[in-house]
């Protein structure tokens, strides 16, 4: 191992991608394994060709980590999806009936109605996001090892869902208004993320336990 | 598990590459002993995945080593092949070669 090796690290984002994948007890050693053959590659063909050698092999790892989960645990990963679908129904309408629960309650409409038209439109579209991560973070929680396999299922089907609705608007020549489009799709993304998060805290948690804080 | 399962081809190659490395099998051996051997690009992601389902299946069994520095502190996972593996790829090679048996392979279809 040369000095140049012990310097370099690999892309940040890429060790994150895996790290998110990876089944917890296997993390730490498939981690390791990419990092020692990177700092072999990086002192020997140098760091640009390491860097790409390890990107590449995030993306090729990742797949067959993603399609693993399917295999070995398709009760799981059936079940926390159609759990989290239902969840996800459930919760969907609280933040509007919340948010109209709370401008009624201190007359918003008639004291301040440009805040009452920022919550009845922007506000609730926060609140539908706010309320997909829980769902996403709950769904973690209950997938464990495969968080990040499950919100993604959960994002796709949401993904097609909307975008079938979406199709279905114009195709019909109904009013599409264009600038709600991204709060359409933030669903999934917000229900995704709320996975990473979960997922990355419990990392955390794992590396912390096993090495008392050693990186 | 019925233990009468046979092995698929990366599972088998994976297997044989174990059975090879004896105690020096870890992610990176394995994957480095298939592409030199095999000739063909491996992910470690693969590897491990193949590794996950073997030893749900009983036919690898795995233990930790050390952390090092140079690995970031990570610990690298050993793996080695248990007897119901052994006899797996046993059942896996006798079914290939009773399959290849007789077949005049290589002018025809090389």
């Amino acid at each position: 191992m040369t000095s140049l090796a012990s310097f370099v690290r690999p892309p940040r984002i890429a060790v994150w991608l895996v790290d998110l994948f990876a089944a917890s007890r296997e993390a730490e050693s498939l981690l390791g394994d990419m990092l020692e053959e990177f700092s072999h590659l990086a002192s020997k063909s140098g760091v640009a060709f390491a860097r790409k050698w390890y990107w590449r092999q995030t993306r090729n790892t990742i797949t067959h980590l993603a399609g693993n989960a399917f295999r070995v645990a398709p009760g799981l990963i059936a079940a926390t999806v159609i759990g989290g679908l239902l969840l996800h129904r459930l919760v969907s309408g609280l933040p509007e009936r919340a948010i109209f629960a709370v401008l009624h309650r201190y007359q918003v409409f008639d004291h301040h109605f440009s805040t009452y038209v920022f919550f009845a439109t922007d506000g609730i579209a926060i609140g539908h996001v706010i309320a997909s991560m829980l769902v996403g973070c709950v769904v973690a929680l209950a997938a464990e090892d495969r968080e990040m396999v499950a919100t993604m299922t959960i994002g796709f089907v949401l993904c097609a869902i909307t975008g079938a609705a979406v199709w279905a608007w114009v195709a019909t020549g109904q009013t599409f208004f264009l600038g709600a489009l991204p709060w359409y799709f933030a669903d999934w993304f917000a229900i995704v993320v709320g996975g990473a998060m979960v997922r990355t805290h419990r990392s955390a948690a794992t590396i912390l336990s096993s090495h008392g804080g050693f990186h | 598990m019925s233990g009468r399962d046979s092995l698929g081809e990366f599972e088998h190659i994976i297997v044989l590459a174990l059975l090879r490395l004896q105690d020096r099998a870890y992610g990176v051996t394995v994957r480095q002993e298939i592409e030199s051997r095999t000739g063909r690009e491996v992910s470690i992601g693969a590897v491990y995945a193949t590794l996950e389902r073997l030893e749900t299946k009983g036919y690898v069994k795995s233990h930790r080593g050390d952390p090092t520095p140079e690995r970031g502190g990570r610990s690298k996972r050993f793996f080695r092949v248990t007897a119901m593996g052994v006899a797996a790829v046993n059942r896996t090679q006798r079914a290939l070669q009773s399959m290849t048996e007789g077949l005049d392979l290589i002018p025809r279809y090389s």
